[in-house]
């Protein structure tokens, strides 16, 4: 068990303490769980301002967020939805994790750690509109910063006055589960707490123009078609709006500020195999699950649920389901694997973020939860279907791609290095 | 003269440009009453007052000095501006 060795070098172990969620299934964690659960699809029109007559026609969106609710209006009248998603999930994660100002030993002890790939693409084509329109003296001084990757994570450091290490992912879709291994080695290397995440708005006429080339993107019309691998009807991905924002910590400094160790960021490995080449994504895939079973000193009959990348498309479904076999041998074949984002759609960086918060869940509630609008499944995979299947997870095997080419594997216990409560 | 009185930007004005181009909400009376203190402790940071001279700009069809957008607390910002207006630079 060399790999757990490294994983408790200095004594100090990334544990999650708190989820901030703001899904297609709704706003904060409780309503996203129920849906979850349930087996719920929200996939739906797309009816976003703008966007109603292009050929992308269903998606996830997430409907009744009111920002205003959880944030100053000066936080919002400078930053695009993505951002407003990250700066409420980030609330929502510190409540959960009764993370508050008392807690902050430092400004130096908190960081921050966002991925992103799509952007301030609402604010972005509003200010380009103005621009090319009426003239520069049109275009707002917020657009330098609103439309950047960085955004959410300068914004949510900013708010919260957070002034730990910071940093923002760009690693396509993997990379939210890449940013969790920053935040994680952050932990690790000293920062007591990391509030990490994504959250993407890719729902703006420009954002979808850009993913209109993507030959993956579902192109269906019915939103119990649209998205559903693993199938003979798999057709692509519906795209997604909205994420989640996970606080890691410490887990010693949890501990001594009275919070749970919910689940703990064991082990994580990220490898690339380029754009669209999805036969070859089979063995980088199954290279970063054995990395990160490698350093979480995780056997592969351990990990109890696989939450899939499920990307829809026969080639990459069959690629995935091969890596599985590859790296975890006969116990693919047993494990139960689940795509709860069938029922989301995919919020590209923040799609695995929004599984690892899921799979928190999964294993606190004993309750595999589904693979929405999937019934008859191609591969030798044991995909939970129709309902929740009831269980008592342990391990976590969390699995996210790229359509750029990246491929990320990361591993979660439950709670921390006691034994969790029931 | 009454022309240029015209072109007075008050604190009312500010405290609005304020709350529209930055999002920032500061009562007027409260901006007049501390209009020495730093625009940051409204909560408005650099790129907010920028877009408050840009907006300004826009209004009186005019460039305002650079100096405006590095002013660091309400009152020097409107004695800049309004000087500025008065002779028409």
């Amino acid at each position: 068990m060399s790999g757990r060795q490294r994983t408790n070098e200095g004594g100090r172990r990334a544990v999650v303490t708190g989820l901030g969620v703001v899904s297609p299934h709704g706003v904060g964690v409780e309503a996203h769980w129920k849906a979850t659960a349930d087996g719920t699809s929200s996939l739906g029109p797309v009816t976003r301002e703008g966007c109603e007559a292009m050929p992308l026609r269903v998606a996830g969106e997430v409907r009744g967020f009111e920002a205003a609710e959880t944030v100053e209006e000066r936080y919002l009248v400078q930053t695009d939805r993505f951002t407003h998603f990250a700066l409420s999930a980030a609330q929502f994660a510190l409540d959960d994790a009764r993370f508050g100002r008392a807690d902050v030993e430092s400004p130096y002890s908190v960081g921050v750690v966002t991925a992103a790939g799509s952007g301030g693409g609402e604010f972005g084509q509003r200010e380009l509109q103005n621009l090319w329109g009426q003239g520069s003296r049109y275009v707002g001084p917020y657009q330098s910063i609103a439309w950047f990757y960085a955004a959410s994570t300068g914004q949510v450091s900013i708010r919260n006055d957070f002034k730990g290490p910071c940093g923002v992912v760009a690693a396509d879709e993997a990379g939210g589960l890449d940013a969790l291994a920053h935040a994680a080695l952050a932990v690790r290397g000293g920062t007591d707490t990391v509030v990490c995440g994504a959250t993407e708005a890719p729902l703006a006429p420009y954002s979808i123009v850009c993913q209109l080339g993507y030959p993956e993107l579902s192109r269906s019309a019915e939103p119990d078609r649209a998205y559903r691998p693993f199938t003979g009807a798999a057709c692509g991905f519906a795209p997604a709006e909205g994420g989640a924002v996970l606080i890691v910590e410490d887990e010693r400094a949890a501990l001594e500020r009275g919070a749970d160790a919910r689940a703990t960021v064991a082990g994580h490995a990220a490898t690339f195999t380029g754009a669209g080449r999805w036969a070859e994504s089979r063995e980088g895939l199954a290279r970063a699950i054995r990395g990160a079973l490698a350093e979480a000193g995780c056997r592969p009959e351990e990990v109890d649920v696989v939450f899939a990348d499920a990307l829809g498309v026969p080639e990459a479904d069959r690629a995935e389901a091969l890596a599985l076999a590859d790296a975890l041998g006969a116990h693919a074949a047993r494990v139960p694997v689940t795509a709860p984002k069938t029922g989301t759609g995919r919020a590209y960086c923040a799609a695995p973020v929004l599984d690892v918060a899921t799979a928190v869940l999964a294993m606190e509630h004993g309750l595999i939860p589904p693979t929405p609008n999937v019934f008859e499944v191609d591969h030798e995979l044991d995909l939970v279907t129709g309902r929740a299947r009831p269980a008592e997870p342990r391990t976590a095997l969390v699995l996210s791609r790229g359509l750029m080419g990246s491929n990320s594997a990361l591993v979660l216990r439950r709670g921390g290095s006691a034994p969790a409560a029931n | 003269m009454t022309d240029q009185l015209a072109y007075q930007v008050t604190i009312e004005e500010l405290a609005a440009l304020m709350k529209r181009t930055a999002g920032v909400h500061v009562e007027p009376e409260t901006l007049r009453a501390q209009a020495d203190d730093g625009f940051d402790t409204f909560g408005l940071d650099s790129l907010g007052l920028l877009g408050i001279v840009a907006e300004l700009e826009k209004r009186y069809g005019l460039g305002l000095p650079e100096q405006a957008e590095r002013c660091k607390t309400p009152a020097d910002f409107l004695a800049l501006i309004n000087g500025a207006l008065k002779t028409g630079v």
